[in-house]
């Protein structure tokens, strides 16, 4: 128990809370000292007060967290040594500070699965406010958290969107930190402190958006389009800020995974002997690490306007709220290639290992990903047909953003070409990979109704919009996030998750969610409105809510099943130490758990990474250390 | 060439440069306030930020090719250090980016009401601090840390003196002509609100190399850099230029673009 109150994150929570009064308290005596307001609303401090305390709570969980005080030695000129060596084992190794790319890697999975659980769990409670028309328990007068039952039912359709976010950039994140440099044969990501600094700050910004919740809610669905965002209640703000801190885990490690794979890959692995994870990774990163800057500083705009009235989304005062949009979408449309293109960068990955062939068109998927990441930047208006911003930029808008289903058409033929006669095995994580391709195809199918103005200017805003994006992340990144945990589970762990749980756990999730979004789509097009508390009975679309609601829950029942499989197999599950799927992956080469630092001799690329089924010497061969270059 | 022939050549590069970027910036001020033409300023902005790029920051070396060289190395590990530097300067210029994109959609062809004379004053002596600094990693790079001490010392008045500029003198000029309604009872236009907005940002990131700046000098007083290793004085140098880098652009923006409005 004292060990568990001593780590690093309950430090950091500790001395978050002391920050945030400070820095609210800071602001108070400056406000009593100019004679403005000290405590005003139902939340004791006044907004600027919670606004800076807010941040200054994020410096002190990190400060207090110990993941800076490499960084503080050195500005004092005090050397510090290159690696250090982890001293704990066991749940202690995730809740404290390291710098080891692994166990980063993992503690980015364990944080983004307890933020799906959230997420999840607030999509629950507005489901079964959506099973029937009518009201069912978030009524006007429900009251919590100083809000109603219909602010609550805004604030919980918000922040599902906004946590499941953060949650898939930091399972990207996860499966990317620790697999990535084993795929490249590096010991370590190029900046372990940073790397660890990367993941550090989400867990503040994590506390920051549960905050928002507290205080007041967010009435604006994930977006936070102003005006509407200027005039919330003050969750508004700690969602914002929320953002922004959790924006620069995202930028952080995209620029430490680009140095990472352009200085640290093995002998011989050039450009096109990368593994597609790899591309996949520098793709993502690409986007992460400029874009976000500008959901960043539109957020930062809105945030400024509420606090010291200056009216760049001001409509009275001349500000323009379209330009809102454009900033927000020119990292947010781009974002959800962010989301998929890891979770694609997997299908491409595991297809070969199960298929027992080569993966068709290595080159073509390795460009593919580029490609949406680069036409990704100019398809952000299509988000925007409806809000009155300039026509001419309709057509070519929509242009751009059918042209992205090329490359994404590309890495489907690739994946059926692969799959064409091929041995296939269906072990967990393979079902989860066809899983994936099945569903983000349904994602992809329903995307270009939306690009297209004629028939967006129809669905823009319905529950089709709802349906075609959950089957693109689902597809594109849980399904994949789930084939990740199943496939490398035994690499970090030495044991594997228990088969027929992982069955239960497809066959249980694929329907329902199958089901779940089909019907979404329909009542879209019936005329199911997004983000609405209550609909018309006359629709006659009450039998399909209660269905979804059902749905929801099965899927629900699902992951509780995966949950268990893994905290189960943790200490009990089948050992594995070998190359358990047969892979001619480097990480696979060596015993598992993988060893502190990774690989003991180097090894240099002699082969092709997916050559399959074919005769020859393997992807890699380790160098004897005789005649090793450097050692 | 022997070592003090090497040493006083760049030095004078840097003089040279310094002078280019000085007469640019009058041409700038001098086309600004006879005849309006935005693309000239454009152009002119550029060949500016290339100037600085090049021979300020080194942006070739991350051109060097060391696939030779023991990847443990230090030299190996200061050319990871260097690409991860630039990319977080490219992260940082979309912020920047972003606010230009703000003021242009906001304020269109015209520009707040300010004062040219401190605009001006204020410009030459960030470019003047940047010189200093290119003196000093200059010196740093041949071992001579008396001389990098000092001209960091005159990098960090001039920055102070230009942070002083924007946020004390300029931003009370700025309030006076009605760009606020007063402080503590704010209430902005977009004018205003970019203005604000922009100069913040960038003031706030001329804090930051203030602070790397006073970090490196408290180091190089403790000895911890030589003229092999020295990646600490490179990286602030390199932030500082950039920081010069981002006024290039932002200072026509402000002040020279189309017509002045109340």
């Amino acid at each position: 128990m004292k060990r568990f109150f001593g780590s690093a994150l309950m430090r950091g929570l500790f001395w978050q809370v002391v920050g945030l009064l400070v820095g609210a308290g800071l602001v108070t005596g400056i406000r009593a000292i100019m004679g403005l307001s000290t405590i005003e609303g139902p939340f004791f401090f006044t907004e600027p007060a919670w606004v800076l305390g807010a941040f200054v709570g994020v410096i002190c969980f990190l400060v207090g967290s110990g993941v800076t005080s490499d960084w503080i030695k050195w500005a004092r000129g005090i050397d510090t040594p290159d690696h250090h060596e982890d001293h704990y084992t066991g749940w202690e190794k995730i809740l404290n500070v390291s710098v080891d790319h692994k166990v980063i890697g993992i503690q980015y999975t364990m944080t983004a699965l307890v933020l799906i659980s959230l997420g999840g769990l607030f999509a629950l409670i507005f489901r079964v406010e959506l099973a029937q028309s009518g009201l069912q328990f978030l009524t006007q007068e429900f009251k919590l958290f100083d809000q109603n039952g219909l602010a609550l039912y805004n604030s919980l359709m918000s922040l599902h969107g906004m946590v499941m976010i953060v949650s898939i950039l930091l399972g990207t994140a996860g499966f990317i930190n620790y697999v990535v440099p084993l795929l490249i044969g590096a010991q370590d990501m190029a900046f372990p402190r940073m790397n660890a600094f990367a993941y550090w700050i989400a867990p503040p910004a994590a506390v920051l958006l549960i905050l928002s919740l507290i205080l007041g809610g967010v009435s604006t669905g994930w977006t936070g389009y102003p005006p509407l965002s200027a005039k919330s209640p003050m969750g508004m703000q700690m969602f914002f800020l929320g953002v922004f801190v959790a924006g620069w885990s995202s930028i952080l490690g995209a620029l430490n995974n680009i140095v990472t794979v352009i200085r640290m890959r093995a002998k011989g692995m050039t450009a096109w002997k990368m593994p597609i994870l790899v591309w996949a990774a520098v793709a993502t990163s690409l986007i992460s690490l400029t874009a976000t800057q500008l959901i960043g500083l539109s957020f930062q705009l809105v945030m400024f306007q509420r606090l010291f009235g200056m009216g760049f989304f001001d409509p009275d005062k001349g500000g323009n709220p379209v330009l809102f949009q454009h900033l927000f979408w020119f990292y947010s449309h781009p974002a959800v290639y962010v989301f998929i293109l890891p979770g694609l960068g997997v299908v491409s990955e595991l297809l070969p290992v199960f298929v027992r062939k080569p993966l068709f068109g290595y080159r073509w998927i390795a460009m593919s990903s580029l490609g949406i990441a680069l036409v990704g930047f100019v398809v952000w208006a299509h988000h925007m047909f409806t809000s009155g911003m300039n026509e001419y930029l309709r057509l070519p808008f929509m242009y751009s953003t059918l042209l992205v289903a090329i490359p994404t058409g590309v890495k489907f033929f690739s994946w059926t070409a692969t799959l064409w006669g091929g041995k296939i095995r269906t072990p967990t994580p393979m079902l989860f990979v066809l899983g994936s391709i099945v569903v983000f195809l349904m994602g992809g199918l329903s995307g270009p109704p939306n690009a297209t103005v004629s028939t967006d200017l129809h669905l823009h805003d319905t529950y089709f919009i709802v349906g075609h994006f959950h089957d693109t992340i689902f597809g594109g990144f849980v399904f994949p996030f789930f084939a990740a945990i199943y496939y490398w589970f035994p690499k970090a762990t030495g044991r594997r998750m228990n088969e027929p749980l992982g069955k239960i756990h497809f066959w249980l999730m694929t329907p329902s969610f199958i089901a779940l979004t089909l019907l979404m789509m329909r009542v879209g097009l019936i005329g199911m409105r997004r983000r609405i508390a209550d609909y018309d009975p006359g629709l006659g679309i009450d039998g399909y809510h209660m269905i979804m609601t059902v749905m929801a829950f099965l899927i629900a029942t699902s992951v509780l099943v995966f949950f268990y499989n893994f905290f189960t197999s943790l200490k009990k599950g089948e050992k594995a130490e070998g190359n358990l799927w047969n892979s001619r992956s480097p990480e696979w080469q060596v015993p598992s758990p993988m060893p502190a630092h990774n690989y003991e001799t180097p090894f240099e690329v002699v082969g092709e990474p997916y050559d399959y089924g074919l005769k020859d010497n393997g992807f890699i061969k380790f160098i004897e250390p005789s005649k090793g270059a450097h050692k | 060439m022997s070592h003090s022939q090497d040493k006083s050549s760049a030095l004078g590069q840097g003089v040279v440069i310094f002078v280019y970027l000085a007469v640019l910036t009058v041409l700038e001020y001098f086309v600004a306030i006879s005849f309006n033409a935005v693309p000239l300023l454009v152009v002119v902005a550029v060949i500016k930020a290339g100037l600085v790029m090049y021979y300020y920051m080194h942006i070739y070396k991350l051109n060097q090719d060391d696939s030779q060289v023991d990847p443990h190395s230090h030299a190996y590990k200061t050319g990871s250090d260097r690409l991860g530097l630039w990319l977080f300067l490219l992260s940082d210029s979309f912020v920047f980016a972003g606010l230009l994109v703000t003021r242009i959609n906001l304020l269109g062809l015209t520009r707040p009401n300010l004062n040219q004379t401190l605009g001006l004053i204020v410009t030459a002596v960030l470019l003047v601090s940047s010189f200093f600094m290119n003196r000093g990693e200059t010196a740093m790079g041949y071992g001579d840390k008396k001389a990098f001490m000092t001209n960091t010392l005159i990098t960090f008045v001039l920055g102070l003196g230009f942070l002083i500029g924007v946020v004390f003198v300029e931003w009370r000029l700025a309030a006076e002509e009605g760009l606020v309604a007063s402080f503590g009872n704010p209430n902005v236009g977009p004018v205003g609100a970019v203005f604000y907005m922009m100069t913040g940002m960038h003031a706030f990131h001329v804090l930051t190399g203030l602070i790397f700046l006073g970090v490196v000098w408290n180091n190089a007083r403790k000895g911890v850099y030589t003229a092999e290793k020295h990646w600490g004085v490179e990286a602030a140098a390199v932030y500082w230029h950039f920081v010069d880098l981002v006024w290039i652009f932002f200072y026509p923006a402000l002040y020279l673009i189309g017509t002045a409005v109340k």
